[in-house]
């Protein structure tokens, strides 16, 4: 998804079903890939629940060890977020251009946009996680 | 590539110029082409007359009955509201007995809820959206007329059932025990009359996103559409993960009333417990669910209140997207008091304090586009103010009850009447009356009145506070929510008695809203077509109205095209962007690329038609007889609603084209067939596939979390299902599914007699997979344990996929034998693959689960 393959320019057309296929992966993936960091937190807090779930009610996993994997798992989940955050937060650009807005219709506003969305997006996963993972260190028990 | 054993690979491509230039734009239309155009359109997209106008699919039309019937359910609600406020007005009055009074709040909170604050954004939705997107109409427009008429039988005949003394009665969120045990049909009335609605929500949901995906005007990228359109996004991807486990938890809890399967019954294994968590993972995205739209009405009338462009589109955008993420993980918080571990309350109460933070943000945009702006104070902002004002003090509240030992003070009183009724009347009710004075000029071509209006806020946000303010210190004495009666001289008399009257005075604004909304305006003049002076496309509307939508679909390139572009308005109107002719006399509308908004194909767009009534009349047929018990004749109207929607689909979708392309103007030449996704319906079905695989996996849930939750399960000696069988029914299922997706290949590439073969053979497996399913539980009897009635719940769910998948097949069989489906003409085909690779899916996960499994549970604990 880069403002190349933007077709805004007048490239010649591609034969028809390569350039469907190209747009669809370009697109769908740049939709999705705001998406990747709330993605992230979402699987850490399932992952979560449902490990304290299996520690507490049914006994399976003994306490501590729970918490020690599940701390674990929430660096990695901020590690995580963090390169996402990096990453949409070079898309951006916002050191190079000093725009906040992009507020118009062409490829290369778009393309730092959707950097922008993804950066905020990986800031407010990551204050999630750490929402999450704050029982953690605080509960040192079931009930 | 070019031959495929003789058929030759149609040019699909875009031709001519793209974006359009300066001098293009500038060249005049003649006088006489824009009149014949104007002709010509005027035709195709006419309503029609007489009786026959109940057979309109366009939005103008479905959009205005839909918000129309959702406001007419509310002011029911409303009214129950009313008798419930006499009643408690003194104590121990006897106005209305213990039950009545149970089927009433029951009722009140379950009509708010379903009946209007989620199908009222879709209503608007369907009826602003291609407005904001200068669309011709929604991709699917048969598909929304269906929903609606779905919506209207369901909700009259849950709402109808007060009348007969046979409504349910055990609260909005239905928990069992209490409401499995309940007599009557109420229960029964609740879970299919709503599982009918919420499965219609769910469709008009798929169509609004499809809609803001792909039927955007060219040049409007992601980051200029309307916030609007981002918001119609996140609420419909919530609606399709939101509703699908509550639609699971319905499913679960019928089996047990009508077949005595224990899901909830802990004497045999089952855990009421299950229908908590079902219930409250749609219940509290549901919340939002109700609040975003809102927020989405107030970011478009802030920025012309303000008259600048709101600030921090982006952030914006990263709010409504966040809380759609994270509102998925509070469904707890309203289960603080049922003995979970605590750290998992934790995580909950941690949640719910970090979703402030988004939703905080838009609020914080919205001030400061006002501060930053000229502002104009007008109607619609009063109620937003209003509104916000109202919202803000019960998220306060919120954050009150979000902390647990607090919740467990205040559980169950009138603390939580008074919170949940601030967040609703200020997150929805008022905003929407907001947007309704708002838009109302765009809707019906005339204007409220100002004066009127006013009289309706001062009264109802007055009536508001003197209702439940109150509440807040009448529970924090103690009084229980969901009482009929109560003593004397406990010093909730004279709170309750304010409250009334609020009440009342709440109903007087209505009465003077819903005068204004009524009374003749046939004297009014003829208003200015931008009243408010807003920026964006819905108002390049014809004043006095026309039916086709858009007189043509401009090209954009800012967010606000009627501000920043002044030659705009002149040139939509004298025709001279895209569509604005129809030839060949057929609706059609533009579809553009999703992060781009290029224009990609030309869809033809079904119009005025009974099927769609046809359709949702045996639909409901089948959802509503077997509350009374009726089981033959509503499988009887199954069959004719799947025969109603198959006679739909066959005659006027996905057909091949008369011409493969057409001239849309300005020089573009697009094709108006596409398959795969680049077509809409492609695009429909992955969405949907998502909410139902959604479902599947509520289904799963159920059963990881018996195992978790209870000791014996699955219990001592059980039977489990056979083994051999469940192997041969994966097998037979995947072959199934590997032979579509042959038959996909084998047509696309012109071999279309092995097509054929594939497509029949497909089926046959596809059956015998079903019926091995079946077989390998036959022999456990669920009603004696959880454990087999989990696993035929699978089967079940399992078994009804694979039929529809079945029905599927046999159509793409009979399009290629017809001459519907062809080599270049299979999007039929892509979009049954589509399905069946989520089946394929799904039955590996349901084959796993019976098959191993018990295997590993077993395991010495
Ligand atoms: C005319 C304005 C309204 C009044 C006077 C009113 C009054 C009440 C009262 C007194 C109750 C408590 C019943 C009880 O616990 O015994 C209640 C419950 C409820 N109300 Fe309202 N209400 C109004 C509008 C709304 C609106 C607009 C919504 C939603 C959009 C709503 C949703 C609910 C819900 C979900 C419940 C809980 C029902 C239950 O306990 O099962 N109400 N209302
Ligand atoms: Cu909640």
């Amino acid at each position: 998804m880069t403002a190349e393959n933007d077709t805004e320019h007048g490239q010649p057309a591609e034969p028809e079903k390569d350039r469907e296929l190209a747009e669809f992966a370009e697109e769908r993936e740049s939709l999705l890939r705001i998406t990747f960091a709330p993605l992230t937190w979402a699987l850490h807090f399932v992952l979560c629940y449902g490990t304290v779930s299996l520690a507490c009610i049914k006994g399976l996993i003994p306490l501590p060890y729970t918490r020690a994997g599940l701390i674990a798992a929430t660096g990695l989940a901020l590690a995580l977020i963090a390169l996402i955050g990096w990453r949409a937060f070079v898309q951006w650009d916002v050191r190079r251009t000093g725009d906040f807005t992009n507020p118009e219709g062409h490829a290369e506003h778009r393309h730092q946009f959707l950097g922008h969305a993804g950066f905020l997006l990986a800031i407010i996963s990551a204050i999630g996680v750490i929402y999450t993972g704050l029982p953690l260190f605080i509960l040192a028990s079931c009930k | 590539m070019s031959d495929r054993n003789g058929y030759p690979v149609i040019d699909r491509s875009r031709r001519g110029p793209y974006p359009p230039t300066e001098e293009m734009l500038a060249e005049p239309v003649p006088q006489e082409e824009q009149e014949a155009q104007q002709r010509r359109l005027r035709e195709v997209w006419a309503t029609p007359k007489g009786f026959r106008y109940w057979t309109a699919v366009n939005n103008t039309e479905v959009g205005v009955w839909y918000t129309m019937t959702a406001f007419a359910f509310m002011l029911m609600a409303g009214v129950m509201a009313l008798i419930i406020r006499v009643q408690l007005a003194v104590p121990e009055n006897d106005l209305v007995s213990a039950d009545r009074f149970n089927q009433l709040f029951t009722m009140h909170g379950s009509a708010m809820m379903f009946l209007f604050a989620v199908p009222m954004f879709e209503a608007i939705s369907i009826l602003l959206l291609p407005g904001f997107l200068s669309a011709r109409d929604m991709p699917f427009p048969r598909l929304s007329a269906f929903g609606y008429w779905c919506f209207l039988i369901g909700g009259v005949f849950v709402i109808g059932s007060i009348f007969f003394d046979a409504a349910p009665n055990s609260g909005w969120f239905m928990y069992p025990p209490l409401a499995t045990q309940a007599e009557g049909p109420g229960s029964d009335i609740w879970l299919l009359g709503l599982s009918f609605i919420e499965v219609a929500s769910i469709a008009a949901a798929v169509e609004l996103i499809v809609g803001s995906l792909k039927c955007r005007p060219p040049g409007m990228r992601v980051n200029i559409m309307p916030l609007y359109a981002w918001y119609v996004m996140v609420v419909g991807g919530m609606i399709l993960f939101a509703f699908p486990p509550l639609i699971a938890g319905d499913f679960l809890f019928e089996l047990e009333r009508s077949l005595d399967w224990p899901f909830f019954d802990p004497e045999r294994g089952g855990d009421p417990m299950l229908w908590q968590h079902l219930f409250w993972i749609f219940g509290h995205p549901e919340v939002y669910i109700i609040f975003l739209p809102s927020i989405a009405i107030a970011s478009m009338i802030v920025p012309t209140v303000a008259r600048r462009p709101i600030v921090g589109y982006s952030w914006i955008v990263l709010s409504a997207v966040g809380t759609g993420f994270l509102s998925f993980g509070l469904w707890v918080h309203h289960m603080f008091t049922t003995g979970l571990p605590n750290i998992s309350l934790g995580f909950f109460s941690a949640a719910s304090e970090s979703v402030v933070i988004p939703t905080g943000i838009q609020i914080f945009a919205f001030l400061a586009t006002l501060m930053v702006g000229r502002v104009k104070v007008n109607l619609p902002m009063l109620w937003i103010a209003g509104g916000l004002a109202i919202f803000t003090a019960g998220g306060l509240t919120g954050v009150m009850i979000a902390v647990a030992p607090f919740d467990f003070q205040v559980h169950d009183t009138y603390f939580i009447v008074a919170h949940l009724h601030y967040t609703l009347f200020g997150g929805m009710v008022f905003p929407v009356i907001a947007g309704v004075y708002y838009f109302f000029p765009f809707i019906r071509k005339v204007q409220l009145s100002e004066r009127l209006g006013r009289w309706a806020f001062w009264l109802i946000f007055a009536g508001f506070n003197i209702c439940f303010l109150p509440m807040h210190l009448t529970g924090l004495k103690g009084m229980p929510r969901r009482i009929y009666a109560y003593p004397e001289g406990l010093g909730w008399d004279w709170l309750n008695m304010i409250s009334t009257v609020g009440a009342f005075i709440i109903a007087a604004g209505f009465a003077v809203f819903v005068w204004d909304l009524l009374r003749p305006k046939g004297h009014q003049p003829q208003i200015p077509r931008n009243p408010w002076g807003g920026g964006t496309l819905e108002w390049t509307h014809d004043v006095p109205a026309e039916n086709w939508g858009v007189r043509s679909i401009p090209h954009v390139h800012s967010r606000y095209p009627l501000w920043d572009d002044p030659k705009l308005l002149e040139r939509v109107d004298a025709g001279r962007y895209y569509l604005p002719d129809s030839k060949q006399g057929q609706r059609e509308t533009l579809i553009t690329s999703v992060i781009d908004a290029e224009p990609m194909q030309v869809q033809k767009v079904t119009g005025p038609s009974w099927i769609s009534i046809w359709a949702a009349i045996f639909t409901g047929a089948c959802f509503i007889l077997p509350t009374f018990h009726i089981y033959w004749p509503a499988a009887g109207a199954g069959a004719l609603a799947v025969a109603c929607i198959i006679w739909w689909l066959w005659r006027d979708t996905a057909r091949p084209p008369e011409v493969e392309r057409k001239d849309v103007g300005l020089g573009l030449s697009l094709p108006t067939y596409a398959s795969g996704p680049a077509s809409v319906g492609w695009w429909a079905m992955w969405i949907t596939m998502l909410g139902d695989a959604t479902g599947f996996a509520s289904v799963i849930f159920g059963f990881f979390f018996y195992w978790t939750a209870r000791p014996d399960f699955p219990p001592e000696g059980a039977a489990h299902a056979d083994g051999l069988m469940i192997a041969a029914a994966a097998i037979l299922l995947l072959s199934s599914w590997a032979l579509t997706l042959g038959a996909r290949r084998l047509n696309w590439s012109g071999r279309i007699a092995g097509a054929r073969i594939a497509l029949g053979v497909a089926p046959v497996l596809a059956l015998l997979g079903a019926a091995a399913l079946a077989a390998s539980v036959l022999h456990l009897s669920p009603s004696s344990h959880v454990y087999p009635a989990i696993l035929c719940a699978v089967v079940i769910w399992v078994g009804a996929h694979t039929g529809v998948g079945v029905v599927m097949q046999l159509y793409c069989l009979a399009g290629s034998l017809a001459g519907k489906l062809t080599p270049n003409h299979d999007a039929d085909l892509h979009n049954v693959t589509l399905f069946w690779h989520f089946q394929a899916l799904s039955a590996l996960v349901a084959c796993a689960v019976m098959g191993l499994a018990p295997l590993l549970l077993e395991a010495p604990a």
